[in-house]
């Protein structure tokens, strides 16, 4: 567990006490009053997103999508079962930290009448959100990726592509770049980044891709050049780097160092967001990533694109763009279960099959539930940056610009 | 192989000359004032972001900006010293302790608050640029970011040994109440000292930013090495926190190398650990310089 925690702790005592007596201070600042809505009956929706500490920059990007999803709810009269009820959202700072993120859950569970929840952004913290939830008996909805959140729970959902489809969307892109490809695999040594490197390995032979270099690293490093000098000694072709953004600037800008001609493969997390291209600028141009919801894929997302953009000045980013959806299929179990007991709407959302609207914005169009709240039409998107935009190039279904290999 | 283990030593010397800006501050300070200085890395960030604004404003090169970073923060050193620190000198520890600590949560908050928690990066010509010769590379903004860190070591060495306040600097490190009966002013002694230890992790602000990014809790990146490396070096030896810095580097970057990607800051501390055991007062013997 104590792995998780990001940027690595150094120090543990004086780090916790960093976290939560800074968190506290800049929680304060940013905290924002619960949207007052002017109908008598609203439904509360809770919201765990880290919005201090070191994931912060990603999850005000959620809060945003979270706040834009609620509207748009609303303001298309809200959940008519209901007599026209508004939603309702209730952010809760998380701080990038597992403790924190637990006694968080709880407290935002205890203290509001809950319909259902989502969150948390870092496969990390939804585990951990998700047995709190679990426990109480509130649905949760994420767009983290690791498997284990489809493990042993009924209340937690998952409508988006899974780590290890990811691995497998990530090896068959390879193929498309060299036809013998021999990947380097560098992961940070987290919940996330482990679990999405366990299955590039396992699923490798089978997709006949050949794994040269297999390594963890502590995430939050201050020098890219030693990890990059093994990848070189690794004669590998393929890079796949499973990075949070900080450490893929620095990964990214040392292979340019380095002159390592090599086709990078950012993954998800820090890759697919604009701030990545931000700071690398002309370098992130040809890199590619996986994702498992992207702002080009449909019409819906590209509305939805276009509102998030003119209120951020960025695009949707594929985190905050899952929210959007979420937030619409929450809307239509509540339509359907007509009543705001979690118990009820965690039964419409499982049995959930929406092909159209927001709600069904994910690639393969389609969602609905499985037993282990997977969607079983769930799959992830494949992606490259051209010319500062990230373009959906994988698979061909859901490509909207041809693969560069440059 | 042997291209291997050469590229790894000068991987970590690059790198472990970032440190040593950083952990000579803190050694300084420790030495000098006796306080640990635990706001040390949030003064480079403020380093960073001040590299950041003038190269995004005003177009000035990082490593020119070092002509505004180092002045900045040396009068910031020289206020917090006189208005902050000198009001808990003498008092027991605690108070000090807290006094540092609250001015690295101060400072990490207030640039989340109003910078926000975004990574700025500065990219120059020589960023991404590397000089190659022999299969091995040298990135030029490192290489430029390490001569400049050893020059102001050095720099700061010949003013402690050669100069009136240099010396002063030395004698109330060695013994406070001596050094004042000599007729050292201990107050405007520290007051330089603190400026000379902020100047330099402003220093190490500027010199990162053409490769690493700038971000409200990077200080905590590097601290911790700092802290180390102060440890390792002899607690107020300048000298001894410069070759620890750079053994450090090398050390990381041979672990990384050659054990695992994970494991670079095992090795640091394994070494760490050796040094408390066998020599317990630190690379020099417990001297202080």
């Amino acid at each position: 567990m104590k792995n998780e925690k990001r940027p690595k702790s150094y120090c543990p005592n004086r780090r916790t006490f960093l976290i939560k007596g800074g968190g506290a201070l800049a929680a304060a600042a940013i905290a924002s009053p619960p949207i007052i809505s002017g109908a008598a009956e609203t439904v509360n929706i809770g919201g765990l997103y880290p919005t201090t500490g070191s994931m912060a920059q990603i999850g005000v990007g959620c809060v945003a999508a979270a706040k834009l999803a609620v509207e748009m709810v609303n303001d298309a009269g809200g959940i008519k079962s209901l007599g026209g009820a508004k939603l309702n959202l209730i952010i809760s700072d998380v701080q990038s930290d597992t403790t924190v993120t637990r006694t968080e859950t709880d407290r935002l569970i205890t203290s509001n009448k809950l319909s259902a929840i989502h969150g948390c952004y870092a496969s990390a913290l939804t585990l951990i959100a998700s047995e709190v939830a679990e426990r109480a008996k509130v649905p949760i909805i994420t767009g983290s990726s690791s498997d284990q959140l489809n493990k042993g729970r009924t209340y937690t959902f998952t409508p988006f592509a899974r780590a290890s489809q990811f691995a497998q969307a990530q090896l068959q892109m390879s193929k498309l770049v060299s036809d013998k490809p021999k990947v380097a695999v560098i992961f940070e040594n987290t919940a996330f980044g482990t679990a999405t490197s366990n299955g590039l390995k396992e699923l490798a032979p089978g997709e006949g891709v050949e794994i040269v270099m297999f390594e963890p690293y502590s995430a939050g490093f201050t020098d890219a050049s030693p990890l990059i000098n093994k990848v070189k000694a690794s004669g590998a072709n393929a890079l796949f780097s499973v990075s949070y953004l900080n450490d893929l600037i620095l990964i990214v800008r040392t292979v340019k160092q380095v002159g390592l001609n090599i086709a990078i493969n950012g993954g998800s997390g820090g890759f697919v967001i604009p701030d990545f291209y931000k700071n690398v600028g002309k370098l992130a141009e040809g890199l590619q990533g996986v994702a498992h919801w992207n702002h080009d894929m449909s019409d819906y997302a590209q509305k939805a694109n276009a509102e998030y953009k003119k209120r951020t000045g960025e695009f949707l980013f594929e985190y905050a763009g899952g929210l959007v959806a979420q937030t619409f299929m929450l809307a239509d179990a509540l339509e359907r279960a007509a009543s705001t007991d979690p118990v009820k709407v965690r039964e419409a959302l499982a049995t959930l099959d929406v092909s159209k609207g927001y709600a069904a914005m994910a690639p393969g169009g389609r969602v609905k539930f499985g037993p282990d709240g997977k969607n079983v039409y769930g799959r992830p998107i494949g992606v490259q940056w051209q010319n500062g935009d990230l373009a959906s190039v994988f698979p061909k279904e859901d490509a909207r610009a041809p693969l560069l290999k440059t | 192989m042997l291209e291997t283990i050469v590229q790894a030593v000068i991987n970590g010397l690059l790198i472990g000359g970032i440190y040593a800006l950083v952990s000579i501050g803190v050694t300084l300070i420790f030495g000098v004032v006796k306080i640990v200085n635990f706001a040390q890395g949030e003064f480079v960030m403020v380093g960073m972001y001040i590299t950041y604004f003038l190269a995004t404003q005003f177009g000035l090169d990082p490593i020119l900006s070092l002509v505004v970073s180092m002045p900045v923060l040396f009068v910031v050193g020289v206020l917090i010293q006189h208005t902050l620190i000198r009001r808990v000198l003498g008092l027991n520890d605690l108070p000090q302790i807290f006094l540092t600590f609250a001015l690295s949560l101060l400072l990490m908050n207030l640039a989340l608050m109003l910078l926000t928690a975004n990574y700025r990066t500065v990219h120059t010509w020589y960023s991404d640029e590397a000089l190659h010769f022999a299969g091995l590379y040298v990135p030029v903004a490192k290489l430029i970011a390490f001569i400049l860190a050893m020059f102001l070591s050095g720099l700061l060495w010949v003013f402690l040994h050669a100069t009136d306040l240099g010396k002063a600097m030395r004698a109330a490190s060695q013994n406070r109440e001596v050094a004042q009966l000599m007729g050292i002013n201990p107050h405007r002694v520290f007051a330089v000292a603190l400026g000379i230890a902020l100047a330099l992790a402003g220093a190490a602000g500027s010199l990162l930013m053409p490769f690493y990014p700038a971000y409200p809790l990077v200080g905590q990146v590097f601290v911790l090495m700092a802290f180390v490396a102060v440890v390792l070096g002899t607690l107020g030896n300048v000298i001894g926190a410069l070759v620890a810095s750079l053994l450090m580097g090398v050390a990381e970057s041979f672990g990384i190398q050659f054990i695992g990607a994970d494991s670079g800051l095992i090795v640091v501390f394994l070494m760490l650990l050796t040094m408390l055991a066998v020599r317990p007062g630190g690379l020099a013997g417990g001297r202080r310089r």
